[in-house]
């Protein structure tokens, strides 16, 4: 019976989906371009990688941070991440681990070694920056479609390469930004460019995402993140190195008490 | 009360004798085996510290110096096996209790899918608050190095882990007790008494061989954390007996649960302690707060923390804490700047006698690998406290500057 059912009810679908298309609005468009970008980042299943972030103050003085991430794909929900620290070596050992969720607050915690304590800490501080850099732990987390609203904007080009023009709108009531523009590569609906705009509806920072591999020919990510400062002149670039996909990690590595034992 | 002091005594001593040359065997064996994967961390620290007062007993220096030394070497063992080391050394200009040497870890760790056993000296954490943890009882405190919970000495232990996916329980068998550590004759800051620490004196026959026992269960349930907890064995905190003022370290049994709720920027939190033994008053601790969080101050990267708590005993005057019924007030300022400047400044205040205890702690980066901080203790309107009074000209301004690896 079940069987017989489907194949009226998906023609169907098909009908009033093809009806959308020639009404869609630039907000429906926009959700369905980031609903494509974000299918692109998953079923990746877990990723670890090796991170180095190079700050860059107003007089070109850098300093080095070191880190190695792993995350695990929570289907129907936000990824669970850790991230262990290296350099500086003032904080070295001290980890973190989130529990990111699409709507609700994630939750997160934080070992510290020295004390071999596991703290739970407020996931609220989305706005602030992330180990003194230019990256907010907003821009850094995982990065679900239901934690911002689209709109369609128009088509452009970056570095000579046609992109799609979306603007997202937080939904996270403390967020930083009120809109955040990305430009999206047409052809491998991959994010180039994206602008940030502050509370005032300034243009508060731009981020270049270059260097795209595709990894096991499934995974595209970026190796080289760089972020610029319009109001401050600092920067931030962040270089990923040793990706790996689909190691056999599960849930119980993402434990507090694995937290402790991450070295 | 009834067993001499000589056995104590030599139970120190031969613990120190062990202790030492274990660490320089800790540390040959990690440079022998360098090549193989050890993660490691740790620092070398000078630190200085300036007293304003004169003091009120001998030890009359105003400055005082101190080298130190804290690393972490771990390498795993095998598909499921870790071993970890951790030794620490101080030298003191001054105090010869202070100048030591210790392993905080030397400890295996096999880790299977549902549990995990750890054997050897390790080091524990329990616990949620800020001002003091009363349920954090595994390890003795080294407080000699300072009130922070990080300052502990290695406890041989056996600890299994039973790992579910709502927490996990803990099981613990404790062979071996570890002497609380005290300012010598010579060292500052400390008491108007000096605590005969070479004396100390047990309820238990066994003394320092008495076997304790815990375990505790935690989890967390959406926003709350909680966790139950029971204890027999040797206090880690003595009662100082008069007028010898040899440490007294009685038996007891110690319940207890800590609890905290994170919302939003408010995490909420509380550890509570039931004490009962043949030679103390059956009582409760109690420590009970909150936290809240400003971040991004006024469109700035700075946040800044308010910390409220109450410390209670229901002994009242009759506790031998100084935390009888006291309120912390703390402000943490974190600038996440580049070189991760912060600073914690606080007071406790005790609600029945008016002492306050104010401290002030900051640190910056410099480079990659160094760090100054400063710390400042400063008691006032103490002349009438019990216990606090003889700390009233004990403050003091310490600058230290590590060196990280």
């Amino acid at each position: 019976m079940k069987a017989l059912s489907i194949i009226p009810l998906s023609l169907t679908l098909l009908a009033v989906s093809t009806g959308l298309a020639q009404a869609e609005t630039a907000e429906e468009r926009g959700l369905a371009i980031a609903i494509e970008l974000n299918a692109n980042n998953d079923n990746f299943a877990d990723s670890t990688a090796s991170m180095t972030m190079t700050l860059i103050n107003r007089a070109g003085k850098k300093s080095v941070r070191r880190m190695r991430s792993r995350t695990l794909e929570v289907p129907g929900d936000g990824d669970k991440s850790m991230t262990i620290f290296d350099e500086p070596a003032d904080v070295k050992g001290t980890a973190s681990l989130t529990y990111s969720h699409a709507t609700e607050a994630d939750e997160q915690w934080l070992y510290l070694p020295a004390l071999k304590r596991v703290k739970r800490i407020s996931s609220k501080n989305k706005t602030g920056a992330f180990m003194g850099s230019e990256f907010a732990f907003e821009d850094i987390g995982s990065q679900e479609v239901e934690k911002y609203t689209y709109k369609y904007i128009g088509d452009d080009e970056v570095n000579g390469i046609p992109v799609h023009k979306v603007e997202a709108y937080p939904a996270y009531k403390y967020s930083g930004y009120t809109r955040i523009m990305n430009y999206i590569d047409q052809e491998r609906m991959l994010s180039l460019k994206t602008e940030f705009f502050d509370r005032k509806d300034k243009l508060l920072k731009t981020l270049s995402l270059d260097e795209y591999e595709h990894y096991d020919g499934k995974h595209w990510r970026a190796n080289r993140l760089e972020m610029v400062n319009a109001q401050t002149g600092k920067s931030t670039i962040l270089e990923f190195s040793d990706y790996e996909f689909a190691t056999g990690l599960q849930s119980k590595d993402f434990s507090s008490n694995a937290l402790k034992k991450l070295r | 009360m009834t067993h001499s002091s000589a056995q104590s005594l030599n139970a120190t001593h031969v613990y120190r004798r062990i202790v030492t040359p274990v660490v320089a065997g800790a540390l040959a064996l990690v440079s022998l085996t360098a090549n193989a994967d050890w993660a490691y961390r740790g620092d070398v620290s000078l630190q200085l510290r300036a007293f304003t007062d004169n003091a009120l007993h001998q030890a009359d220096q105003s400055v005082s110096g101190s080298v130190s030394g804290n690393a972490e070497f771990n390498r795993p063992v095998g598909e499921n096996g870790s071993f970890t080391i951790s030794p620490f050394f101080r030298y003191d200009t001054h105090d010869e209790n202070r100048t030591h040497v210790d392993l905080r870890e030397f400890i295996y760790s096999h880790s299977a899918e549902s549990w995990e056993l750890n054997v050897g000296l390790g080091k524990v954490f329990w616990g949620v608050a800020e001002s003091n943890n009363v349920v954090d009882i595994i390890n003795q405190k080294d407080a000699i190095e300072g009130a922070s919970p990080e300052h502990k000495l290695g406890q041989p232990m056996i600890n299994l882990l039973l790992l579910r996916d709502w927490g996990e329980i803990s099981l613990y068998v404790l062979p071996g007790f570890r002497e609380r550590t005290y300012p010598s004759e010579d060292g500052r800051p400390r008491g108007f008494f000096t605590v005969d620490s070479d004396n100390a004196e047990y309820e238990s026959s066994n003394e320092q061989n008495h076997i304790d026992v815990a375990a505790r269960v935690s989890g967390a349930i959406e926003e709350w954390d909680l966790g139950f907890h029971i204890f027999h064995g040797t206090a880690r905190e003595p009662t100082l007996q008069f007028p010898s003022f040899a440490p007294f370290y009685y038996q007891m049994t110690q319940v207890g649960l800590d609890v905290q709720a994170t919302l939003e920027s408010w995490l909420l939190k509380s550890e509570l302690i039931h004490r009962s033994g043949d030679n103390i008053t059956d009582h409760i601790q109690l420590v009970s707060g909150l936290e809240y969080s400003f971040y991004g101050v006024a469109e700035s990267d700075v946040d800044i923390g308010v910390v409220a708590e109450w410390l209670y005993d229901d002994r009242e005057e009759q506790a031998d804490t100084i935390f009888q019924n006291d309120i912390l007030l703390g402000f943490r300022f974190a600038l996440n700047d580049e070189q991760s400047s912060e600073a914690l400044v606080g007071v406790i205040a005790d609600m029945d006698g008016g002492a306050k205890t104010f401290t002030v702690e900051a640190s910056r980066r410099f480079r990659d690998n160094l760090k100054l901080s400063l710390e400042a203790l400063i008691w006032t309107d103490a002349k009438d406290d019990p216990l606090l009074f003889q700390f009233a000209q004990e403050d003091y301004v310490q600058v230290e500057l590590g060196y990280f690896f």
